[in-house]
């Protein structure tokens, strides 16, 4: 269903923002209730107060790493021997169907199985293969579209069409965060394609948008303070609040000016705590070294994965860190090579780290592109897979998903996925329910409609819940 | 998986009125065809001997062709109709009997969705529904054009209140005639009044003055206008009345209104979505609209222009190139350049136009029936399908067209409208040799231009690249004069155009191939049903409405219709849209709707009394907002009063100012004031290099994490800066700036750390603080209170308290630097709240 019903209605009365959220469905007003900052109800209440979700959620966060291009996974996570043994031979196509022409290209590297679940990984994953047993293959997927920008902001919002809040938008909406010195969404060093729509809040309030860490411009924007010294920048704050507090006794009860209070408190804290999050040398050098930060070919993503687990530790409710260059529709083996190895040992690093934290179970780690690649070999070359959105492959760990299972499947050649089909609405939609959401209820009023992440669509894939 | 949930309202509607319906869960699009094509013998027979004589026993009473009155907008009666669905979508899955609602509503599993609504099938009838289902849903019964049926009930859609004609409501009594000023405040006081209340008293001068300056022009006023204001012997009215109409003639009224209306005209400089390529020539449109703000141009006309203005007859060449640049209006949409379906291409920039169009102007929101017929108005499918008829009569000339993959060639001058000549710029036919020469030797400039954009050229070889871009350049300027010599000289400027980005094209709309448009069911493109002939949405139709003509797309009529006495819409939806940006809330809140889901006028005879004058005033912008701000209501305090807070706490009756944040652009503009910094003139051509026409989401990394980004401390008013979607500048997103991809009348207002961050610490501030501080310390001034107050006066436009004094002094002289205490006190002032809020 198509729906451009997008009539704009925004409430600005004095609490509007509260009445907004919570227009249509009680469960976040008994939420905001329960929360740790619960105010008399004329006090500003912060977006981001923790809220409880609709059912206890295994999982209390969300680490995504995406990987943007379209990673083969036929060469990764989903193994087809029947693609090894008809490599090179002529793809039937019933339907004369030109994208689905052309050579069979067999998988390009060994898989085996590996830990006690005997999961079948490529070579290419040595590192991660010892976590088999944590990861929850999700071999089933599929995507509405077969280009890189529709297929991104899908995956990240739902909709191509249209402009919608980001899964970690509405995640953040949904739980609040836990830490007072930081966002609640946090992107890191995100990815051009679809550019700010993937971290979004669209129309859900701002503070529900993706805070986003650009590692090489120094993390967030100004985030360091270079005129003045701490203390003198304190008193230059104690100075404005003060002035603040003036105005805000001239309108008793103003929540926005309460709001601008509180965002200068926020932002001073932040000063501190972002910086300090995001630097690494507080970590110890064995850590550096498992994330492979000490190395060239892993220091990028290693950073990436070691900051992700700092920022799932300070309370960040969804936290993404991206990799670019999947999509090989040629050198597939050299470059598919290089992108796994510049990812395999970090997220290694990331899932034992978080295990020996206790954090995995509560922690979703959520790895995929926005599509896989065909079966059929990229202009007969042998070396190279054109897009496939039809059946592709992502996988889940931890935050309560089944650890060392298959969920799913694409047909014999790996193309189409037949069964434990996920689309992009029913994969936002086992998320949230690992949250602890009714992704059916979890809706923000908009235009005089009740919206959500699913629109009108999205099962939960009961079967990889732990 | 849960339907019943959404769209809550429409099924109470549904329910409350008995109507039956069936099915309505909307199911991610199926091949249907692999389940249903060619079905076998067996089920044929199967489907005759069982499911036919139950589908017509039970179902087609109420949804066939042949029914009285479709209900739920679902026919059953062919294989086209399920395959169709209801109002919200599928209903039956083929394969799938347990994931199709059709099942679930026979099994009365749901007590909301019961079906037939009287009484059950029997288990065998169901039985058979359920076989029928699981082998594919085979149907025969094929080849029928399906054309819903509305379910609208005209009768009751015609009784809302803003469909009603425009009155001239009776101006009424007042207790306290002498508070009064214009007939509007006795709308505003009479309410007060019956609610037992008072109004609060006026504000004072100085807070006076610093609303009306931002209202008016979008920068506060100079230290030496406030204190004139102050100083002024006579009558509040008087003096007011001398700012105002100082203000109307100033030549920031219309760079502050234009862009209210680029807002809502959702301007950008680039198309956003998938491939950002900029528009090179979208600034023209804007300058039309700030020109047409402060020029007064009666907003009938200013419609008319927008939509038809290439239709319009002009006194001269230039009268005409301003129309033309009007129509822009049409072309601005966000579109996805990398649909390679041409027809979704084209039905959805259509959908951008209508929305835009009905939303920024009528507050219809006509949008939500491309796919159903409207859930909360009267506004058939067969409605939408009727207007959009219009713009498919119509060519938009964006500039730009649609293709998949790569990065080329999405820029098009050809598809952009020349100015200053009668004909239509065309693309040239045939293709010769030197096509091909023209597109290697652009590829090159190109190439190079991406070089130098990256910084990949050594300081050495910048004379060797030089040398060859001016070769390039003149090899480029023969092949153009040739192709022009041998093509009668209108073709010599394609070269120049992709190389001149200040060639005389233009952003437009002009008329196209003249055909009615084929409905289209769900809004599938390939889903057709009957041909809508083109029209006006039923509900506004007038008996005056103009017809639609044989030889023209009906933009023209169109124009006519929207800016008619008779259309109740679009008067009220301008004075509220002018209230609403003077008062802090419409008088319907909901600016861009005035539909059923929209909110009611709080004063609907205001609201019609404004309107009326607007109309009679010649449609006024100018005047309508001078009518405005000189009335008792807008120059009332912010002062809290407990009593009418009680009352009224959100202030529906407007006893009190509503504390209104400024717009990033307020805010910008008013700090590179405060700076000194604030260039007044407006910057000629496109806002930024339009020689490049890549993908903004492309490229380097500076080009890809937004070309805006570092535009701010640019000295100009940011309604100049480029606006490019999806690569705003930090500031404007922080800050609320509107979303460019549609209609945007109210902004939103968030209050969030990152605002706070920007304050503290962006070097833009802090340069802005250190230039303000500079002229405080370069004031004759005896001492450091008398610098406070001047400082307090400059940046607030109020002097500061005995207790502000003390505090500023004590921080000023606490640091070491000087300077740097006179800058982080100025800094301070600009960063608290009262400096981004209106009183």
């Amino acid at each position: 269903m198509m729906n451009t019903c997008r009539n704009t209605y925004t409430p600005i009365t004095r609490r509007g923002m509260l009445q907004h959220t919570a227009a249509g469905f009680g469960w976040m007003a008994f939420a905001a209730m329960n929360a740790k900052l619960a105010q008399a109800a004329d006090e500003y209440t912060s977006p981001l107060t923790p809220k409880s979700p609709h059912f206890l959620g295994k999982a209390k966060r969300v680490i995504f790493l995406f990987m943007q291009g379209g990673p083969s996974h036929l060469d990764t996570f989903d193994w087809k021997p029947e693609l090894k043994k008809n490599g090179g031979k002529s793809a039937s196509s019933s339907d004369n169907n030109k994208d689905k022409a052309g050579k069979l290209l067999a998988p390009q590297f060994k898989f085996a199985p590996q830990g006690q679940s005997g999961l079948p990984i490529s070579e290419l994953f040595p590192e991660l293969s010892r976590h088999a047993d944590d990861l929850c293959l999700l071999n089933g997927m599929h995507t509405s579209n077969a280009a890189h920008p529709q297929a991104t902001i899908a995956l990240h919002t739902g909709s191509v069409n249209f402009v919608r809040p980001s899964m970690g938008s509405w995640v953040t909406y949904g739980l609040g965060s836990e830490c007072e010195n930081l966002p609640g969404f946090i992107t890191i060093n995100p990815v051009g394609l679809g550019g700010a729509q993937n971290y979004g809040s669209s129309f859900l309030p701002a503070s529900y948008q993706g805070t986003r860490v650009d590692l090489e411009a120094g993390g967030i924007l100004d985030i360091r303070n270079r005129h003045l010294s701490h203390e003198r920048q304190r008193s230059q704050i104690d100075l404005i609040q003060e002035m603040n507090r003036d105005l805000l006794g001239k309108h008793p009860g103003h929540s926005e000016l309460d709001g601008v209070i509180q965002s200068f408190e926020l932002a001073y804290r932040m000063q501190t705590s972002v910086p300090s999050v995001l630097n690494l040398a507080a970590e110890k050098a064995s850590t550096l070294d498992h994330y492979g930060i000490n190395n060239d070919a892993t220091r990028e993503f290693g950073t990436q994965c070691l900051m992700a687990r700092r920022l799932a530790e300070s309370g960040v409710r969804f936290i993404q860190v991206s990799n670019r260059g999947w999509d090989q529709h040629r050198e597939l083996k050299s470059a598919l090579r290089k992108n796994c190895a510049g990812i395999d040992r970090p997220i290694a690093a990331l899932l034992q780290d978080l295990k020996d934290r206790d954090m995995l179970k509560d922690t979703l780690v959520l790895w995929g592109g926005e599509f896989g690649r065909s079966p059929q070999d990229q202009a007969d070359s042998g070396d190279g897979r054109r897009h496939n959105n039809q059946g592709y492959s992502m996988w889940m760990a931890g935050g309560g998903v089944k650890g060392g299972i298959r969920y799913g499947a694409t047909d014999e050649m790996g193309g189409t996925s037949v069964l434990g089909k996920l689309g992009t609405h029913d994969l936002h939609a086992t998320m949230l329910h690992l949250l602890g959401f009714d992704h059916t209820k979890l809706t923000y009023r908009y235009a005089g409609r009740d919206f959500r992440l699913t629109d009108v669509y999205g099962d939960v894939a009961r079967e990889i819940l732990a | 998986m849960e339907f019943f949930s959404r769209n809550t309202v429409f099924w109470r509607a549904i329910f409350e009125s008995r109507i039956p319906i069936l099915g309505s869960v909307a199911y991610a699009a199926l091949a249907l065809t692999a389940y249903a094509a060619d079905p076998t013998s067996d089920q044929l027979a199967f489907f005759e001997g069982k499911v036919r004589p139950l589908l017509a026993k039970h179902c087609y009473e109420c949804h066939s062709t042949e029914a009285k009155k479709v209900k739920g907008g679902l026919l059953l009666d062919s294989m086209e109709g399920w395959m169709a669905g209801g109002d919200s979508g599928e209903v039956l899955e083929p394969g799938k009997p347990n994931a199709s609602p059709l099942m679930e509503s026979v099994r009365y599993t749901n007590k909301d969705l019961q079906m037939p609504p009287k009484y059950q099938l029997a288990e065998a009838e169901i039985a058979v529904l359920g076989a029928w289902i699981e082998m594919g849903a085979p149907d025969p019964r094929t080849g029928i054009k399906v054309m819903k049926a509305s379910g609208i009930d005209w009768d009751k859609g015609r009784k809302h209140w803003s469909f009603q004609a425009v009155t001239k409501p009776i101006v009424p009594t007042v207790v306290d005639t002498s508070w009064t000023r214009d007939d509007l405040d006795r709308f505003i006081l009479t309410k007060i009044e019956s609610a037992s209340l008072t109004p609060v008293p006026d504000s004072d001068r100085f807070a006076l003055i610093r609303r009306v300056t931002l209202d008016l022009t979008g920068l506060p006023p100079s230290v030496d206008e406030v204190g004139d204001f102050a100083r002024d012997p006579v009558s509040d009215d008087v003096a007011l009345a001398k700012v105002v109409d100082r203000l109307l003639q100033s030549p920031a009224f219309g760079e502050r209104w234009g862009r209210h209306w680029l807002d809502v005209a959702r301007y950008a400089d680039s198309v956003g979505k998938t491939r950002n390529i900029p528009f090179p020539y979208a600034w023209r449109y804007r300058n039309y609209v700030i020109d047409a703000f402060n020029s007064d141009m009666p907003y009938n006309e200013f419609i008319a222009e927008q939509v038809a203005g290439d239709l319009m007859t002009a006194a001269d060449s230039k009268d005409r190139d301003e129309k033309l640049v009007a129509t822009g209006f049409l072309a601005l949409g966000s579109m996805d350049l990398n649909e390679r379906d041409k027809e979704q291409f084209q039905l959805d920039r259509i959908d951008d136009q209508m929305d835009t169009l009905c939303r920024s102007t009528m507050g219809l929101t006509l949008g939500c029936a491309r796919c159903h017929d409207h859930k909360f108005d009267p506004i058939a499918q067969t409605d939408y399908y009727a207007m959009a008829g219009i713009f498919a009569s119509t060519t938009t000339l964006s500039g730009q067209q649609s293709r998949q993959g790569g990065s080329k060639d999405y820029h098009q001058p050809s598809l952009l409208a020349r100015l200053d000549s009668p004909i239509p710029f065309k693309t040239p036919t045939g293709k010769d040799a030197n096509a091909a020469k023209v597109s290697l030797l652009q590829d090159r400039l190109k190439q190079i231009q991406a070089s130098v954009k990256k910084n990949e050229i050594s300081k050495s070889r910048r004379a060797e690249v030089r040398k060859e871009v001016a070769e390039i350049r003149e090899k480029l300027a023969k092949l153009g004069n040739t192709e022009a010599d041998s093509k009668k000289g209108n073709n010599k400027s394609v070269v120049d155009e992709i190389l001149d980005p200040n060639t005389p094209l233009a952003m437009a709309a002009s008329d196209g191939k003249i055909a009615d448009l084929a409905l289209r069911l769900r809004g599938e493109p390939d889903i057709r049903g009957d041909v809508v002939p083109r029209a006006f949405p039923v509900i506004l139709r007038q008996a005056t409405s103009p017809a639609m003509p044989h030889n023209g797309s009906g933009r023209l009529e169109l124009a006519k219709w929207l800016t008619s006495r008779e259309n109740p819409l679009t008067a009220r939806v301008m004075v509220n849209r002018v209230w609403a940006h003077l008062l802090g809330r419409g008088l319907v809140e909901t600016v861009d709707n005035f539909g059923a889901s929209g909110a009611a006028p709080t004063h609907p005879e205001l609201l019609d009394h404004l309107a009326t004058r607007f109309m009679d005033g010649g449609w006024s912008v100018k005047s309508i907002v001078r009518t405005i701000v000189m009335s008792r209501t807008y120059r009332l305090s912010g002062q809290n009063q407990t009593i009418n807070a009680v009352a009224d706490e959100d202030n529906h009756l407007f006893w009190r100012a509503n504390l209104r944040r400024l717009e990033v652009e307020a805010i910008r503009d008013s700090l590179l004031a405060a700076g000194g910094m604030l260039k007044r003139e407006r910057p000629a051509g496109a806002p930024f290099d339009a020689s490049n026409v890549s993908d903004l989401s492309k490229g380097d990394k500076k080009n890809r994490e937004g070309s805006s980004a570092d535009t701010i401390g640019q000295p100009i008013r940011s309604v100049y800066l480029p606006v490019f979607r999806s690569k705003l500048p930090g500031m404007f997103t922080v800050f609320d700036f509107a979303e460019p991809d549609q209609v945007n009348g109210h902004r939103d207002v968030t209050t969030v750390a990152p605002q706070a961050l920007f304050m503290l610490n962006n070097p833009f501030v802090v340069d802005v603080s250190t230039r303000a501080a500079d002229r405080i310390l370069a004031q004759k001034l005896p001492d450091d209170k008398a610098r406070v107050r001047y400082a307090y006066a400059y940046a607030l436009c109020r002097y500061p308290t005995e207790t502000e004094i003390t505090r500023a002094l004590a921080f000023v002289s606490a640091g070491a630097d000087r300077r740097s205490n006179w800058s982080a006190l100025t800094q301070a002032l600009y960063s608290a709240a009262e400096f981004r809020y209106i009183p």
